[in-house]
């Protein structure tokens, strides 16, 4: 009874899935190292999949050392219709996309309807070899300064890393995306990437054009502007704010000399750190509170990246001209010991593949600006000369031209990878639209109606035809004006 | 030899017996289509019951509220109708009637602003007629929005007097459902699950009454029971007749129900429900035994009846087999072991869990089916012995 049974099964499954048998050898070819199961992610309630793909650590050598690359699906509600997956390329670099499987699953819930979403944890990432070290877990960021950093905690922290750093880096990170993919099973994919993760997709579509059917890129990247000179950037961000505040009736009333007062703070602490007494914001113990002035525009620079961040700058810059920390204090807590990135990683790739091309010119004119200067580019200087070296050749540098449609966009607030940035990739792709949604900052599509943008582009390919019209209804930026609530 | 074409006649005489059964039964089209009416809305029911379903949990059609005091708090206001709150003055001319007549009212005090300024609590007044059932939702839902807007104020406070915000969630709870991912939406599956066995018990059981109490009142029995031919000949070819109707309907459950869940959006819900091939197959196999089943019960309590009235009466109780037997058993939380054997029990269990996901126990399944056959011809062959009694033929006791 049972084993007929097993063969009319299987006859009929061969009947009825031609199309699908070719996936089916592509699954056993790779089955010996892939694990797909069940799992529990984050606070998704529902199950989803989660699996470990061998690699070869350096595909050159594919029969040397193997790692280990961790993945999840969040499989299609109704895949009845098979319709080509998203997968989606993390930020940073550094970022573990797993992790952030929580709030991709909100944001991608209409993807997710019909498509499945493939995250994978970057080498060096979250459970596929994590480039960590106990440098991450800093003790007090109240306390300790930007710069408190030795060169012996760097070289400790490099010291700890497993395996060939040299081969944690961009290109061989798609390497195992593609891996994946056809392990899969997936003749082609469609990719979304924010922030590094576009710069991850346009290596991408230049090493594997066949494999993708589309791509998103939002917040670009490109592989023309290094990665890492915030300068100019960020400062374009801040006064843009301070224009917004000036322009709103209620934030030019209760700031009046908004930019004044931030130079007044900024220039007071950068002529001596002050050390408060302060109540731990968690522990509610007696801690020290120690600020300069790059930690001042550092914490200000973290709060450009997303509308509710800006909403309180203005705020924050008042009350610290006024002697009152507190609300920086309360800013600088929301993520205070939480690991947003893999920071082994993130050094890895922009000590390596970005900071080598940045002249002292270059260095030079982006921090000539009002708002904090080079500051960003001090954890590079301080970083990158302990660093194991490897150089990627010359076509990674090439801007990227592959034909394929592709949706480009930016946030006109972003602090880090302003529209400019996503113009050089919308010049280079022939068959790409680039949004700029002017009410929005840092990856507009995780936090803007652009989602539904993307989803009608996942199934058009068309990015030129695509209804934006929501993108109007986004509110001019509103700012609080009271400690004691928006009104 | 001689054996061969013994088996040959008995063959021969039972194929002319069920021709003359499907003869009666496909007779009266009119009454076979109101007998499988109930396979047939089947799906519209399934179809209405989710769309009624899937919009009462998602859908946040708007509300309008008398809002006194409005230009006091701009922003709340502001975030009221980015959930689909509004002013009553905006209604649309249609539906102003209904909210003037609902009443929704809230009270916004006038000095809201530098009461909020000063980090007082400001108190918002809700008025409605709260045993109305029509407002019920409403203000559930007005009731989160403020309670959601006051913690967001709540929380930027005390950010910004430098606390540390996750400190108002001590404790999150992460739900985590072990379903199987591609579980399907339950209500689909239940209801289709007591369709399908209504389906194997109703559609037949008007031929399974005709062919026994009726043939009876109409002479038709007698007659046949003059021809040289057995009595379990006769049986056999009326649990066919009465069975392939009742097959008729499963798969017409089927096949409807596999078309027209496609007209209803469940990833709205996060669910899907797709009745692929091999699932319509497997429920089929484990539905054949059920129809034989069915119609031999009927055959056989029509048969003890003395009249077609009392036999319609008596064959309707039956029905309340498979409509009571999967309900119960869905009730149980502990299921005894022997559930599993039992018919309908059995099969109920399994259906359920073909729809959760899970794969076939194919043992249970066989164990299930042999039961039920088993049953089905004990009830064929005493039924077949009781007919040679005059007492049965005639109606008499």
């Amino acid at each position: 009874m049972i084993l007929p049974w097993k063969i009319i099964k299987l006859l009929v499954w061969v009947l009825f899935t031609v199309t699908l048998s070719l996936k089916f050898v592509a699954v056993s070819f790779a089955s010996t190292v892939l694990t797909l199961e069940n799992c529990h992610l984050g606070e998704i309630r529902a199950q989803v999949k989660c699996g470990k793909l061998d690699v070869p650590e350096n595909y050159s050598k594919p029969n040397g050392t193997k790692i280990s690359i961790n993945f999840a699906v969040l499989p299609a509600i109704d895949n009845s219709e098979y319709k080509t997956p998203l997968m989606f390329l993390a930020g940073g670099p550094g970022q573990a996309a797993v992790e952030l499987a929580t709030a991709l699953n909100r944001v991608f819930r209409e993807v997710r309807k019909t498509r499945d979403i493939i995250l994978v944890d970057q080498r060096g990432t979250g459970e596929s070899s994590a480039l960590a070290c106990d440098l991450e877990a800093i003790d007090n960021v109240y306390s300790a300064l930007s710069d408190a950093l030795t060169p012996e905690e760097i070289k400790d922290c490099v010291a700890q890393f497993k395996g060939d750093v040299t081969q944690y880096n961009s290109e061989n990170a798609i390497r195992d995306f593609d891996v994946i993919r056809a392990a899969l099973g997936h003749e082609k994919i469609n990719i979304y990437g924010g922030s590094y993760g576009t710069r991850a997709g346009l290596v991408f579509m230049r090493m594997f054009p066949e494999s993708l059917d589309s791509v998103i890129l939002d917040s670009v990247g490109p592989i023309e502007v290094p990665i890492g000179m915030f300068g100019q950037s960020g400062a374009r961000s801040f006064n843009l704010l301070i224009e917004n505040c000036k322009k709103s009736e209620s934030c030019h009333k209760a700031f009046p000399d908004l930019a004044q007062e931030f130079q007044t703070v900024k220039a007071r602490l950068g002529k001596e750190p002050i050390t408060l007494d302060i109540l731990h914001p968690r522990l509610g113990t007696p801690t020290q509170l120690v600020l300069d002035d790059s930690k001042f525009t550092g914490n200000l620079r973290f709060q450009l990246y997303g509308m509710r961040g800006r909403s309180m700058v203005p705020l924050v810059i008042h009350q610290a001209f006024l002697g009152n920390y507190q609300p920086l204090i309360g800013l600088m807590a929301q993520n205070e010991g939480e690991q947003m990135v893999y920071t082994g990683l993130l050094f890895n790739i922009v000590c390596n593949e970005d900071m080598p091309r940045l002249s002292a010119a270059d260095k030079a004119i982006d921090a000539n600006n009002d708002f904090d200067g080079k500051n960003s580019h001090q954890a590079w200087d301080m970083v990158c000369p302990y660093f194991p070296e490897f150089r990627p050749n010359e076509a990674f540098y090439q801007s990227v031209t592959a034909d394929i449609p592709t949706l480009i966009l930016s946030g006109d607030l972003d602090p880090v990878t302003p529209p400019s940035n996503g113009e050089f990739s919308a010049k280079s792709l022939p068959n790409s639209h680039h949004i700029i949604v002017e009410n929005a900052s840092h990856t507009v599509a995780l936090t803007t109606c652009a989602n539904e943008i993307v989803n009608e582009f996942l199934t058009s390919k068309l990015p030129k035809k695509l209804d934006e019209s929501c993108l109007k209804d986004i509110p001019q930026e509103t700012f609080m004006t009271s400690v004691n609530g928006v009104q | 030899m001689r054996d061969n074409s013994s088996m040959n006649l008995y063959l021969y005489q039972l194929k002319s017996l069920i021709l003359k059964e499907y003869k009666e039964a496909f007779r009266d089209k009119r009454a076979l289509l109101v007998a499988l009416m109930m396979a047939l809305l089947a799906p519209v029911a399934i179809v209405l019951m989710s769309k009624i379903m899937i919009e009462k949990l998602v859908d946040e059609p708007p509300v309008y509220v008398n809002f006194n005091g409005a230009e006091y708090a701009p922003k709340l206001i502001k975030y009221f109708a980015d959930n689909n709150l509004l002013n009553l003055v905006d209604a649309p001319v249609d539906e102003k009637l209904i909210w003037q007549q609902r009443n929704i009212v809230m009270d916004i005090p006038q000095d809201y602003e530098t009461d909020m300024a000063q980090g007082k609590p400001i108190k918002l007044y809700l008025r409605a007629d709260f045993t109305d059932k029509a407002v019920g939702p409403p203000v559930r839902r007005i009731n989160n929005a403020v309670r959601s807007y006051s913690l967001s104020i709540g929380y930027k406070r005390l950010l910004l007097r430098g606390v540390d915000v996750r400190l108002l969630n001590p404790l999150t709870l992460v739900e985590q459902d072990t379903a199987k991912p591609d579980a399907t939406f339950i209500l689909i599956s239940m209801m289709l699950g007591i369709y399908l066995m209504l389906a194997a018990f109703m559609s037949g059981l008007s031929v399974a009454i005709d062919s026994s109490a009726g043939e009876r009142e109409r002479n038709v029995l007698e007659m046949l029971l003059c021809q040289p031919v057995s009595t379990l000949q006769i049986v056999l070819a009326k649990l066919i007749g009465a069975s392939t109707i009742s097959i008729i309907g499963v798969v017409l459950v089927l096949v409807l129900t596999s078309l027209s869940v496609g007209l209803v959006d469940l990833t709205k819900i996060g669910a899907t429900f797709t009745l692929d091939i091999m699932t319509s197959l497997t429920l089929l196999l484990l539905l054949l035994p059920i129809c034989f089943f069915a119609s031999a019960c009927q055959l056989f309590v029509a048969f003890q009846t003395k009249s077609f009235k009392e036999a319609q009466s008596t064959v309707s109780i039956l029905i309340g087999i498979p409509a009571f037997i999967p309900f119960v058993v869905s009730m149980m939380d502990d299921r005894p072991q022997w559930l599993n054997w039992l018919p309908v029990a059995g099969q109920s269990m399994i259906i359920e869990n073909i729809f959760k996901g899970v794969d076939v126990n194919w043992l249970a399944f066989l164990a299930t089916s042999v039961v039920t056959i088993a049953i089905t011809v004990t009830l064929v062959v005493v039924l077949a012995k009781k007919l040679r009694s005059e007492k049965v033929v005639m109606a008499l006791s």
